[in-house]
């Protein structure tokens, strides 16, 4: 794509986080949000090939569909209590239907079946851009608008945990169990949204965190498939390490950075005496880690003299830049300790 | 529920429910995105005229008709496009990316 286009894309979607980000007024939120869809558009589709304009078609509708949705729920909201203003405390009907909207614009079940596609048909760049960067606006309106009843939360959250624990057992395209597992992560942050919002910044942060180390090692061997991670041992074998220690932070095992969200939710549900929704979202994030420890097995289990399961390819000089990924890697690691620096530094 | 808000709310779910239906054709879905920004054009506008009596915020329906026809291009745009790489624009056809 040629360098003033493709500037200009990058900067319309910086502007359009930015904007609402910026905004008390849900109109300006809603442009925000609309300069971000439109601004994704081109990136999803610029290599032109089948998949990729199939790919932009589904994202383009569902993003129009949460967006139109959105602006409606807040001109009812205005007609019905003359309000623009996010922080004020909204009609229900009209907040029930805000937050609708903007789950579909992230991904939550049971709004989340153009997610898998969506993200199968992107190049890796662009993928992690829509699982990280395009998160952001919607993320932080659900934030604003201080949730006081639980129940929409809970269930779009727990959902969200069992269809994106479920919904990636079967799967081997590494793009797709990117994407049910945004959902899940996604799920955990929802769920404690009403109870907590600094946990719930809390695990939108780690969680970008972990995804940009774990969308980075996929870049760096162009892995798309479990079998193209099969020969990360002879491309790059530093990262036969650093990804399953990756692929089990984002399950939430103890020693390693994404234990500290899943930890620090289950502590708070059972502070708000809701022990079985606690026990039912850490028993569904189960279904997560026994695909983060297929795809470690694929990686680093399964080298010689054991059978390879693919063939070797051709050693090329990698070419990206691997300064932020390391940084971020090792956040995703070895962050666990400083667990009470971080929770004294969030708004709690 | 005023009129006003019950005309333009069913305008809407009627779209929506349009959107959410429409099966066979990739343009069909298109039109019923245009008739949802549509009927927000109309509830904007009649929010300017029946409730915000200094006309401040009367630039907010032209702003939405902007977002909506740079919507309506794109929408377009990939319509073209899918009709180039797959070769129809029937929704069926759009089978690429499955499980």
């Amino acid at each position: 794509m040629a360098p003033p286009i493709y500037s200009a894309l990058i900067i319309s979607l910086g502007l359009g986080t930015t904007m609402t980000f910026a905004s008390t007024h849900w109109y300006l939120a809603w442009m925000g949000i609309e300069i971000n869809t439109l601004a994704i558009i081109p990136l999803m589709s610029q290599n032109h090939i089948p998949r990729a304009t199939e790919a932009t078609t589904k994202y383009f509708f569902a993003q129009a569909t949460a967006s139109a949705t959105l602006l409606f729920a807040s001109i009812s909201n205005a007609f019905l209590t003359g309000e623009w203003d996010i922080l004020q405390t909204p009609n229900t009907l009209t907040y029930s239907l805000i937050t609708l909207a903007l789950a579909m614009k992230i991904g939550l079940a049971p709004l989340h079946s153009w997610m898998p596609e969506v993200m199968q048909g992107l190049s890796l760049l662009t993928g992690l851009i829509l699982s990280t960067w395009q998160k952001l606006a919607p993320l932080y309106l659900i934030y604003q608008i201080q949730p006081t009843n639980s129940n929409i939360f809970i269930v779009l959250g727990l959902l969200s945990i069992i269809v994106g624990g479920w919904g990636g057992f079967n799967q081997v395209q590494l793009r797709k169990i990117l994407a049910y597992s945004s959902i899940a992560h996604l799920g955990w942050m929802i769920l404690i949204l009403s109870f907590s919002p600094p946990l719930a910044l809390l695990t939108i942060l780690i969680y970008l965190l972990m995804t940009f180390s774990l969308f980075s090692s996929f870049m760096l061997t162009r892995a798309t498939h479990i079998n193209s991670l099969a020969t990360t041992w002879a491309k790059i074998p530093i990262l036969t390490i650093s990804t399953p220690l990756i692929l089990l932070s984002l399950g939430g095992l103890p020693p390693l950075t994404g234990f500290m969200p899943k930890w620090l939710i289950l502590q708070e549900l059972t502070k708000q005496d809701l022990a079985p929704i606690a026990t039912l979202a850490a028993l569904s994030s189960l279904f997560s880690l026994y695909f983060y420890l297929r795809l470690s097995y694929a990686m680093t289990l399964t080298m010689p003299p054991n059978n390879p399961a693919g063939t070797l390819p051709w050693r090329l000089n990698p070419r990206h830049n691997t300064t932020l990924m390391s940084l971020a890697t090792t956040s995703t690691i070895c962050l666990l300790p400083v667990t009470p620096a971080i929770m004294a530094m969030l708004p709690l | 529920m005023t009129p006003a808000h019950f005309a333009f709310s069913s305008a809407f779910m009627l779209g929506l429910a349009g959107l959410a239906f429409h099966r066979t054709h990739f343009i069909s879905a298109l039109l019923c995105l245009e008739g949802l920004m549509l009927s927000l054009f109309i509830a904007l506008s009649l929010w300017t005229e029946l409730f915000n009596l200094t006309h401040n915020s009367a630039s907010m329906p032209m702003i939405l008709l902007a977002f909506s026809a740079c919507e309506a291009g794109t929408g377009l745009a990939l319509l073209v496009a899918t009709t180039r790489t797959h070769s129809t624009n029937r929704l069926k056809n759009l089978n690429l990316l499955q499980c």
